[in-house]
């Protein structure tokens, strides 16, 4: 396979060529780019002056005021991960196993939020849920609760809003490994006596466990970077990390002290994604 | 003691019928084959008493406890997939003994049944090598292993062959006859190969079309085959289309033919099985040879006569006998017993099979 194997290797190289041209321009270099700027040193009046400093990732770190937006942040993703993952799982399983017809217009009814921009979606939960929302007003007329109740702006519409933005991409990560999973081996468990239950916790859960660390890492990203949703639904109390990043950048435009926000923010991102990983991992192979 | 019994089992798909009418009564130990063209039913049939399918009407009945309604892990049963559906996450010896792991069967008991069974299946020392480590002829011992461990009451085997080459193929079937018989496992096997179902079954069931076509031993089956499908299902055969004359009289064509039995008058199918045919000088009817085939052990002469053509196969004759000098267009006589020319209602179903 050798000779033939490198003589198709040039071609393919040459295919993933503009995907490596684009990334290294559109992501690579404003990255390098930023990183750079965070070393700088804010100045009211100039902005920006030139420096090789640690200084805003220190006082970033030590700031209580962050230190309590990364923990909203990551409370945030880490309940909407779980949430996505509890209710996607069995809705994957159901998609995984469907035939013909009806699995062709589930995947599409699955998908179909994502054709929905965050900003709209959350626009909707806003008339759903304000204090002069449908779900208020139902609340009224059915005279339990005369007074309009707090809905909006708290944690609770925020993980719901995520939820609903994240819950595809974790059904159908879990859908496409559940699918791989022979339905015969479901089977020999139920004939060897093993409940629904055991058959799903022995059987279909150890083998899906790929798909429920991927689609859990890529939901977990999502919710750690949400932008849209918790200042819509969150209101001006409820402060994520992207949001913050945002309002260093735009409003106080200290671009140097953002630009350290956004890297805190992106390794602590990576290395709870890797630590959530290598948990799971470990449950799979016991010692 | 019956094991298994089914009573009058029908499965609908929508409108279409996949099994109909089907009973069974097997006896402890036996060893029953469901046999059978693809979509004749046979899979639909076993899915229903492990529990997978639920009848549309009919009944279940293993070891006396009627188990229709019953969930597959509540029915006493150990199954051998057609993939043989291993776990691919669990070692050899977590497969095995997964099923006694669910009937609570304490941890020191388990291992040494374990052993037991993998000392069974010949398996020993690959107890800790996943299934994917292992051959197509070792895992399939250990699905074996896997559904024997737990003594069900009755043991399933869904073409369990048929993912194997054929010189394992043969030897997988030696030892799974073995193996049944030693512990009496009551068995029941679906397979489309006729010969794997003649070699290792007690009784077989022939299904066409959701239906049973016959039910008996290989040799009833074979020798006294129910119909024109069932004749041209097991073995091969020659059909002969004419009416009966007198009893032991068969007439096709301008021809009287050897019979066993028949009312006169009767149109029917005459059925006369290659190996029955006695060829040579001397005879009662004549023919010529079209080809002539020579399978080493034995012999295969295509011979034209009056009452159409005919398939005959014998021993391949020694070389001195005349009938090796026999080629295409000699003239020869052809004769048969008349208990070897079986008398079948004339249908043409058996010219589809």
């Amino acid at each position: 396979m050798n000779e033939s194997g490198r003589a198709a290797g040039r071609p393919v190289a040459a295919l993933v060529l503009p995907a490596v041209v684009l990334v290294l321009l559109m992501m690579v270099a404003p990255m390098v780019l930023l990183f750079r700027y965070s070393l700088n040193i804010f100045s009211p009046t100039e902005l920006m002056i030139q420096a090789l400093t640690a200084r805003n990732y220190l006082s970033a770190v030590t700031d209580p005021y962050y230190l309590a937006v990364m923990a909203t942040t990551i409370r945030m993703a880490v309940l909407c991960t779980l949430i996505a993952l509890a209710a996607g799982f069995p809705a994957a399983y159901t998609l995984a196993r469907m035939r013909g017809r009806w699995k062709a217009w589930l995947t599409l009814a699955t998908v179909f939020p994502l054709m929905v921009g965050n900003v709209v979606r959350a626009a909707g939960w806003m008339t759903l849920l304000g204090n002069a929302g449908l779900l208020n007003a139902a609340l009224k007329a059915s005279g339990l609760f005369p007074d309009p109740v707090q809905l909006m702006y708290t944690p609770m519409a925020v993980a719901l809003g995520i939820v609903t933005v994240v819950l595809p991409y974790m059904i159908l990560t879990l859908a496409s490994v559940i699918e791989g999973i022979p339905r015969g081996l479901e089977e020999a468990a139920l004939n060897l006596g093993a409940r629904p239950l055991t058959v799903f916790r022995r059987v279909v859960l150890p083998l899906a466990l790929p798909g429920v660390v991927a689609g859990s890492a890529l939901v977990f990203i999502l919710c750690m970077n949400a932008y849209a949703t918790p200042i819509l639904l969150g209101g001006p109390q409820f402060t994520m990390m992207a949001p913050a990043v945002y309002d260093q950048f735009v409003k106080t435009t200290n671009w140097p002290f953002g630009a350290a926000l956004a890297f805190i923010l992106l390794a602590v991102t990576l290395a709870l994604t890797l630590a959530g990983r290598a948990l799971l991992q470990r449950r799979r192979h016991p010692a | 003691m019956t094991s298994l019994s089914l009573d009058g089992l029908r499965r609908e798909y929508g409108a279409t019928v996949a099994v109909d009418r089907v009973d069974l009564e097997m006896q402890q130990g036996e060893l029953v084959a469901l046999l059978g063209p693809s979509g004749c039913g046979k899979t639909t049939t076993l899915r229903m008493v492990a529990g997978f399918v639920a009848p549309t009407s009919g009944r279940v009945v293993i070891g006396g406890r009627d188990v229709t309604a019953a969930p597959p892990y509540a029915r006493d049963t150990g199954m051998v997939f057609q993939g043989y559906a291993l776990f691919p996450h669990m070692s050899v010896a977590e497969n095995v003994g997964f099923g006694l792991e669910m009937r609570r069967v304490p941890r020191a008991e388990r291992g040494a049944r374990i052993a037991e069974a993998l000392r069974l299946v010949r398996l020993e020392g690959l107890a800790e090598r996943r299934p994917a480590q292992l051959s197509g002829g070792q895992q399939q011992r250990v699905a074996l292993a896997r559904a024997l461990v737990v003594n069900p009451a009755v043991f399933l085997l869904d073409e369990p062959l048929s993912n194997l080459d054929a010189r394992l193929r043969a030897e997988v079937r030696v030892e799974i006859r073995a193996l049944q018989q030693r512990l009496g496992l009551t068995t029941l096997f679906v397979t489309h190969d006729q010969e794997e179902a003649l070699t290792m079954a007690d009784r077989l069931v022939v299904m066409q079309g959701g239906r049973v076509r016959q039910t008996g031993t290989p040799e009833e089956v074979y020798e006294r085959p129910a119909d024109l499908f069932v004749a041209g299902f097991i073995g091969s055969c020659n059909i002969l289309r004419g009416v009966v004359e007198a009893p032991g009289a068969f007439r096709a064509g301008a021809m009287a033919l050897p019979c066993a039995g028949g009312a006169p008058g009767e149109r029917a199918a005459l059925v006369v099985r290659p190996e029955r045919i006695a060829i040579g000088p001397e005879g009662r009817l004549p023919g010529r040879i079209d080809l002539v085939t020579y399978l080493g052990g034995t012999t295969e002469w295509h011979v034209t006569t009056d009452a159409g053509a005919l398939r005959v196969s014998q021993k391949t004759p020694d070389a001195a006998d005349p009938r090796r000098l026999l080629r295409r267009g000699d003239g020869v006589m052809l004769d048969w017993r008349p208990e070897a020319g079986r008398l079948l209602s004339d249908s043409n179903e058996g010219e589809q099979a």
